[in-house]
């Protein structure tokens, strides 16, 4: 029990870090922003009207008082889901806009990332318990190759031939052809075919890690001694393939797969961007490009809000499946 | 009828890149049904192989390449893992070396029972009781219940040992094979274990191969013995029949390793040399280069496994004696014997007792604090020690595991400061040094480490290992530094250098690694050597050799040592004084001989109880609780 409270607490604590070190760090850094979007509407060279400088500060709801007031301001803020007002989507703000985008990212690379690690964990436990078969071989070289493969080039080739040769599914986009986001079956179904090149090009290369991490582990698990005595116990392969084996190669990749899970809410730039998707990475690129700083500030404090989340859940997880840390952390 | 029949067995490695080894050549015994065997032989020779074999359980690149093994009649050499399954555990059962790493670490000690007797309804019943059957057989092996429910990593090695123990014999089988079951666990925690299966195996009445490479044991605990020597039997006779006389110059070796280290004069021998590479052919006896007395014909002729005294031997010379290995016997033992330390009860001719000590450690004490929650408790690790370290003398530091030797160790080096008391080095105080301080001091002070095997990187190479401390503490770099490291090597007997500089440790043998550690311990020079344990993990063959070099060394170059250990032989051979650290206490201490003649303190006389000495009755134990030793460690 003392192990859950003690994750419970080290995650509070890492948890006011981070919203603390959010709010400091762009206080910290030099500049001005309403200098920086005025200088960049008037030219460089320029003098800077202070009136002008004063209306923009306003507009943008620069904060005033000490640092302590502010960061007060800040947390009553937070706690309020207050994350200011877009400078890119002005006038929405920042709530609305990744409000919008967030359940295209968490369904599409939600699931994706759950299945990945699924199809990865059992193909990577497959290739172990088979190991020097085919059946390895084709699993291992086969991961090991698409691995090879640069990402947007599959995304593109897929664009290629499904979108564009055959037709069969858009080209990009989050929904379309008529549809409105909404409760109902066009929208759902709209939704559904938009996401099924992103969704397939993240499935192609998102078990690739699980499959050559769980075979690795697992291959060496197999090898230790507790697992040759199962074997002279007499026991089923079955048996010892999954609990002298995949039960305790999986434990490693618990953690990872939690800090995957805990960066789905930053989005996947990288997707989002190639499928044009509406989803919490194009967002991302949108707010650095255009600076749009209370967006970018909220985008990152989700991402470590979400891998913090995440890990807290991998420890708690963790402490059900592996007794050894339970003990260790009391000791 | 013969329950296990092993006819000229082969085993063969065969790995990918490399040539193929014959780890175990035309094997040939049988064992009887309720009979205890034991297989003895050093690391390599292929026992643990042999062993592996006779279960079914060698994996690629092992096969098994002729031969055959029956097992109560029925050839099991080519069965599927379809058809060994009922016969495994029901009728053949195992229990691993020491066992730390052989219970699945993720499910308590009762699911371990459960999925046993589930795999094997046959024996086992349909619906067995678990917690009735599992709970009475750790009572068998005098564990508590309570341990069902916990998780392996909850328990001490010796505890472990016993639930490996317990599950061997769960489903009572016909024969159980041991492979080193005891290596790696504290002496007297080994000697309890090992008396509780002599009587379980008495009363129970199943057959036992034991395989391990301590020869004191094996003569102890078996009715029958083979040696093994480089995939062969050397030797196979019965155990009171050996320790009279052996037939075979390797087996005279290896029980010429023990002695008592209570006598006048304390003699032990090794076997030089190492084993022969198994991947190329031989013509001859395997054993000739390290033999002492081969004769011409051992080189040319491979001898056969023949009938001798109420045995069997392969040796030429025990084949062309007319009186069954009366050659051998008429041979003085030191010189059919490769190499002999001895030590009698004159002192050294080395630094005296009244030199100036290096070292000097007054009333430490080392406190450690664990947090548990709220509640901090603090164990003492050591309590208000004190002794004394001089030029040219070996101080033994004799204790069992949790008496805080390792401690003392850290806590002289430097890794550690104490919690009370002083330790000086020469005019230097120890235990207020701070950061470029103390980097100089630990120049004068090297380490010894226990494992050989751990204490070296893998990826580098022996110039590597020996250029650092080279580099670090005197700025020698380059050729200077290689020439140096060849110098250290012919010191601790690698010769010639050249061969070995640019090897990795796993190209070289434990006994040679080792040496290289203690090479790398002498690299910068030290006034003082911290040896923990350093032949433990070695073969009893090669252990008095590296025992002869720490002496050399300490006489020639005037470095004082502490050596830790709880081995008294050892301790005997080797050291001007002992000290018995007891819960960090020290109880005793006094001069070798002394101290070991008339030991008072509880542990010191149970050490030397358990001590295998082949051939005699074992005292009685000293009146003790059995599980002392074994206490659940501490938060480690």
């Amino acid at each position: 029990m003392t192990y859950f409270v003690r994750r419970a607490g080290f995650f509070l604590a890492t948890l006011w870090a981070a919203v603390t070190l959010n709010f400091l760090i762009p206080r910290l850094q030099p500049g001005d922003p309403a200098q920086a979007i005025l200088s960049r509407l008037t030219g460089k060279s320029q003098a800077v009207d202070p009136a002008q400088l004063e209306a923009v500060r306003k507009m943008l709801g620069a904060p005033d008082g000490n640092l302590l007031a502010q960061y007060g301001d800040y947390l009553g803020a937070l706690a309020h889901g207050q994350f200011g007002i877009s400078y890119t989507y002005y006038p929405y703000t920042v709530t609305d806009v990744i409000g919008d985008a967030i359940p295209w990212t968490l369904v599409l690379v939600g699931v994706t990332q759950i299945l990945s690690f699924f199809i990865g964990t059992v193909l990577g436990a497959w290739a172990a318990y088979r190991r020097n078969t085919r059946a390895d071989s084709w699993i291992t070289l086969g991961s090991t190759f698409v691995g090879t493969l640069p990402f947007f080039w599959l995304a593109l080739l897929l664009i290629f031939v499904f979108a564009i040769t055959l037709r069969w599914f858009p080209d990009g986009g989050g929904y379309g052809g008529g549809s409105q986001p909404g409760w109902n079956w066009l929208f759902f179904s709209d939704a559904f075919q938009h996401s099924v090149l992103p969704g397939l090009s993240l499935l192609i290369t998102g078990p690739i890690g699980w499959i050559l991490g769980m075979r690795n582990n697992m291959v060496q698990t197999l090898g230790e001694d507790y697992a040759r005595l199962a074997r002279a116990k007499g026991l089923s392969r079955r048996r010892i393939a999954l609990t002298y084996g995949a039960r305790i190669a999986i434990l490693p990749n618990v953690t990872g797969f939690a800090i995957a899970l805990g960066s789905i809410l930053g989005g996947t730039v990288l997707v989002e961007t190639i499928f044009n998707y509406p989803g919490m990475g194009r967002l991302l690129l949108e707010a650095v490009s255009n600076k749009d700083f209370p967006l970018m500030q909220t985008l990152f404090l989700f991402t470590t809000v979400g891998v913090l989340i995440a890990n807290f859940l991998a420890d708690v997880a963790y402490g059900f499946l592996d007794p050894r840390v339970r003990r260790t952390e009391a000791a | 009828m013969t329950l296990l029949e092993v006819e000229n067995l082969s085993v063969t490695y065969s790995p990918r890149d490399s040539a193929a080894v014959r780890a175990v050549d035309k094997v040939d015994f049988g064992i009887e049904e309720g009979e205890f065997v034991g297989l003895l032989g050093e690391s390599g020779c292929g026992k643990s192989t042999l062993g592996h074999a006779i279960l079914r359980l060698l994996e690629k690149p092992a096969a098994i390449t002729g031969g055959s093994i029956t097992f109560d009649g029925r050839d099991i050499t080519h069965l599927d893992e379809d058809e060994l399954r009922p016969l495994r555990w029901a009728d053949l059962s195992t229990v691993f070396q020491s066992s730390m790493n052989s219970l699945n670490p993720v499910i308590t000690v009762r699911e371990q029972f459960a999925d046993t007797f589930a795999a094997h309804p046959e024996a086992a019943g349909d619906r067995p009781d678990v917690d009735a059957r599992a709970g009475e057989l750790l009572e068998m092996v005098s564990l508590g219940r309570d341990v069902l429910r916990r998780y392996p990593h909850e328990l001490s090695g010796g505890m472990k040992q016993r639930v490996a123990l317990a599950l061997a014999l769960a489903l009572r089988p016909r024969f159980v094979l041991l492979d080193e079951p005891t290596t790696g666990l504290d002496v007297v925690v080994q000697r309890d274990i090992l008396d509780r299966l002599r009587e379980l195996q008495r009363k129970l009445g199943f057959a036992v191969l034991f395989i391990s490479h301590d020869l004191g044991t094996v003569m102890e605990m078996a009715d029958r013995v083979m040696v093994m020597y480089a995939g062969e039997i050397v030797e196979d006779q019965p155990a009171g029949d050996m320790i009279e006389s052996q037939l075979h110059p390797y087996s005279a070796g290896l029980l010429g390793s023990y002695a008592d280290p209570r006598d006048e004069v304390v003699q032990v021998a090794f076997v030089p040399g190492r084993p022969p590479d198994l991947s190329r052919e031989h013509a001859g006896c395997l054993f000739e280069p390290r033999c002492p007395v081969s004769v011409d014909a051992c080189r040319t002729e491979h001898p056969e496994l023949l009938p001798a005294g109420r045995g069997q031997a392969r040796c030429l010379l025990v084949e062309q004696s007319p009186d069954d290995g009366a050659l051998l016997r008429d041979v003085a033992p030191t010189d059919r014997l490769g190499g002999v330390f001895s030590a009698d009860s004159e002192p050294r001719a080395r630094g005296a007792a009244d030199t100036e000590p290096v070292m000097v450690v007054d009333g430490v004490g080392k406190t450690y604090r664990t947090k548990r929650g709220v509640r901090t408790t603090t164990t003492r690790a050591v309590d208000d020690v004190s002794f004394a370290l001089r030029p040219g003398r070996v101080s033994a530091l004799v204790g069992q595991s949790g008496s805080g030797k390792t401690t003392i160790a850290r806590l002289i080096t430097g890794v550690e400061r104490p919690s009370s008391g002083t330790i000086r080095f020469k005019d230097t105080r120890v235990d207020t040094l701070r950061r470029r301080a103390m980097r100089r001091y630990r120049r004068h002070v090297q380490l010894v480490f226990q494992d050989p095997f751990s204490a070296l990187n893998p990826t580098r190479t022996i110039a590597y290992a020996l250029g650092r401390p080279l580099r670090n503490h005197l700025g020698m770099t380059g050729e200077q530094a290689r020439q140096r490291a060849a110098e250290l090597l012919e010191t601790v007997g690698l010769s010639p250098a050249e061969q070995y500089l640019d090897k990795l440790p796993g190209q070289l043998s434990g006994g040679q690694r080792q040496r290289v550690v203690i090479a790398r311990a002498l690299a910068p020079q030290p006034e003082v050597i911290v040896a923990d344990e350093p032949i433990s993990m070695l073969d009893v063959s090669i252990r008095a050799e590296i025992v002869e070099l720490l002496d050399r060394l300490v006489r020639e170059r005037g470095i004082a040592m502490l050596y830790i250990t709880h081995d008294l032989l050892s301790a005997r051979l080797l050291a001007d004084e002992v000290m018995v650290l007891n819960q960090g206490v020290m109880v005793e201490h006094g001069p070798t001989l002394e101290v070991i003649g008339q030991a008072r303190d509880a542990y010191t006389r149970r050490l030397l109880a358990a001590i295998p000495r082949p051939g005699r009755s074992r005292e009685s134990w000293p009146d003790e609780p059995p599980n002392e030793a074994e206490r659940v460690p501490a938060g480690s």
